[in-house]
């Protein structure tokens, strides 16, 4: 689970994560700074919980500046890296830029991102680039993966989040190319309407309707890119990447109980998959019953 | 017309920083003396102190040893850091910075060279040195001793061979990027090794001058304290047992157990001081 899902305190949120049964957590950056007692506190309060961190997020808009921007965004990467590093997490999301300051020359973002890489080298964090279905110019995956590739760097390689490739149309969300071991973070979450019309539309949707997999109209596609994953080899971790403003008012335990129930629900469709039987291709019928239906 | 050899025909690697060899390493301990009674053991010889901090040099050959007590944390003498020769130190800096090093806070103070770095494995540093021909670093920052030598021969024609630098698991790859991407460092193919510890993966500096051996903890090693650091020294020697022969008469005792003892290849020194070794290799300066 991500704590940006959850209300209330960083140590509310993951008591309520761990008591649902998750082993680790996704960490948001606010939650840790926001902490009333310092990120110190919040740093023990991780450390105290027992939880493993999957990765901490998320540095935006880094690729693609110059001059006193550039030197800016390295500034704030930096610390960012430092929280990471007290944190215990291996992981440091990256988004694909929505700046306007931004140049779109491949080789500029490739410059930047091992940059990026070589700062997160000797403090052991392995960098997971995403691409936002709104981003200026890498708005979809094989797009990010491109960059990754050409960038070609041991602790660079790609967050795939289930929202993007489903909310943009021009996604194929294509896995056939990428290979498992430069996938570093795999985020799942689902929403409730078929389309999202515009990139504001996307904005919208994706900041405060999303819901757990299983929970949406998209069910089949996602089922089909954690197999799809599967079957890639990726065996590394899953986060669900919720933003609610629902789930932001309602008790932490009911919602972390609803990721439980997703994880279930996930869980089945590899699981399933897995078996020799079943490789066919997808159809509703092999996916186990939705969270809350059985 | 005169055939070119084949090591003409070979490209040379690229050497971005004109590296140009090791030109000190630096070990920091809370314990100077008996860790410098050892370095003496070794061959070394105290030559000189830093004007304003509990710092000495040591020398033997071409080989230069920092032994920094400045607010050291450990009694266990750890390596801190290894000076890189290189063309231009602001250069080298500057380079590195660029591609993504975190620079290293300056610590020197008032008409005291400042020594570029940036930071290296663990919490060990890596600075740029380019005055190491006509004038050194240390006719500026360090005092000589009395009666100290200046130019102390090395024993045995030890020189310096490399740095064992411990690993993470599944690191390889990432310090291999680090080291290639800021200096030009090259992996040797596998298989290639010298010594008798052939483990893990040798880098060959651009100027072909040392080697760096990354090495990841031993498989089953889950109990075994593992961090990233810089561990020991190689020293290269002609006749490695010319030289294991000389330095035991100096009392350094070799370990001589089971599948780890002195050989024409190498040989490894027991641990001193609560983690200390020195490796020897066979190799000419």
């Amino acid at each position: 689970m991500d704590t940006i899902t959850l209300a209330g305190p960083l140590e509310a949120k993951l008591t309520a994560i761990r008591a649902a049964g998750f082993t680790q957590a996704m960490l948001n950056a606010g939650d840790i700074v926001g902490h009333p007692g310092g990120e110190r506190a919040a740093v023990a309060a991780v450390r105290a919980s027992g939880l493993r961190v999957t990765g901490f997020q998320v540095l935006r808009d880094f690729e693609g500046l110059s001059g006193h921007l550039h030197a800016y965004k390295v500034d704030v990467a930096k610390a960012m890296l430092e929280l990471c590093r007290a944190l215990g997490s291996p992981v440091l999301l990256a988004c694909s830029s929505v700046s306007a300051h931004a140049t779109g020359d491949p080789d500029s973002s490739i410059r930047d991102l091992r940059k990026l890489a070589m700062l997160a080298l000797p403090l052991g964090i392995r960098i997971a680039y995403e691409a936002l279905s709104w981003g200026r110019y890498v708005s979809r995956l094989d797009q990010a993966w491109q960059i990754v590739q050409q960038a070609d760097r041991s602790n660079l390689g790609l967050c795939i989040d289930s929202y993007h490739a489903l909310a943009n149309p021009a996604d194929p969300g294509a896995l056939e190319d990428i290979l498992a071991p430069k996938v570093f973070l795999v985020q799942l979450s689902d929403f409730m309407w078929q389309e999202t019309r515009s990139p504001e539309d996307r904005i919208d949707t994706a900041r405060h309707y999303r819901v757990f997999p299983g929970e949406g109209v998209h069910s089949e596609r996602i089922a089909e890119l954690v197999r799809g994953l599967d079957q890639l080899g990726y065996r590394g971790d899953y986060s669900f990447e919720v933003f609610n403003d629902d789930y932001r008012q309602l008790p932490l335990a009911m919602v972390a109980g609803r990721a439980r129930r997703s994880a279930s629900w996930i869980s089945g469709v590899v699981s399933r998959r897995s078996l020799p039987a079943r490789r066919r291709p997808a159809s509703p019928s092999a996916l186990p019953p939705k969270p809350g239906a059985a | 017309m005169v055939p070119m050899s084949v090591d003409e025909r070979l490209p040379e690697p690229a050497n971005p920083l004109g590296l140009d060899g090791l030109e000190f390493v630096e070990y920091a301990t809370s314990q100077p003396q008996a860790f410098g009674t050892l370095l003496e053991q070794m061959g070394f010889a105290a030559l000189a102190r830093h004007r304003s901090r509990e710092v000495l040099l040591y020398r033997q050959g071409t080989m230069n040893v920092i032994v920094n007590s400045h607010e050291a944390g450990s009694a266990s003498p750890v390596i801190s850091a290894m000076a890189l020769r290189v063309r231009d130190a602001a250069f080298a800096h500057r380079h590195c910075l660029e591609l993504g090093a975190w620079d290293m806070p300056t610590r020197a103070s008032a008409m005291e060279l400042h020594i570029p770095g940036i930071h290296g494995a663990g919490d060990s540093l890596i600075y740029f040195v380019d005055r190491y021909t006509d004038f050194s670093i240390y006719d500026v920052d360090f005092v000589p001793l009395a009666s100290a030598p200046r130019q102390p021969p090395a024993l045995a024609g030890l020189h310096w061979f490399g740095v064992v630098q411990t690993i993470l698991n599944e690191r390889t790859a990432d310090w291999l990027d680090f080291y290639r991407t800021l200096f030009g460092f090259t992996a040797l193919p596998e298989g290639k090794s010298f010594g008798i510890l052939p483990k893990g993966t040798l880098l060959e500096s651009p100027c072909r001058r040392f080697y760096l051996q990354l090495v990841e903890p031993p498989p089953g090693a889950d109990e075994v304290h593992w961090e990233e650091g810089l561990l020991r020294v190689g020293l290269g020697a002609p006749d490695v047992p010319q030289a294991t022969a000389a330095l035991q008469k100096r009392g350094i005792v070799f370990i001589d157990r089971g599948a780890l003892h002195p050989t024409d290849k190498g040989a490894l020194s027991q641990v001193y001081l609560g983690g200390v070794t020195f490796e020897l290799v066979v190799s000419r300066p």
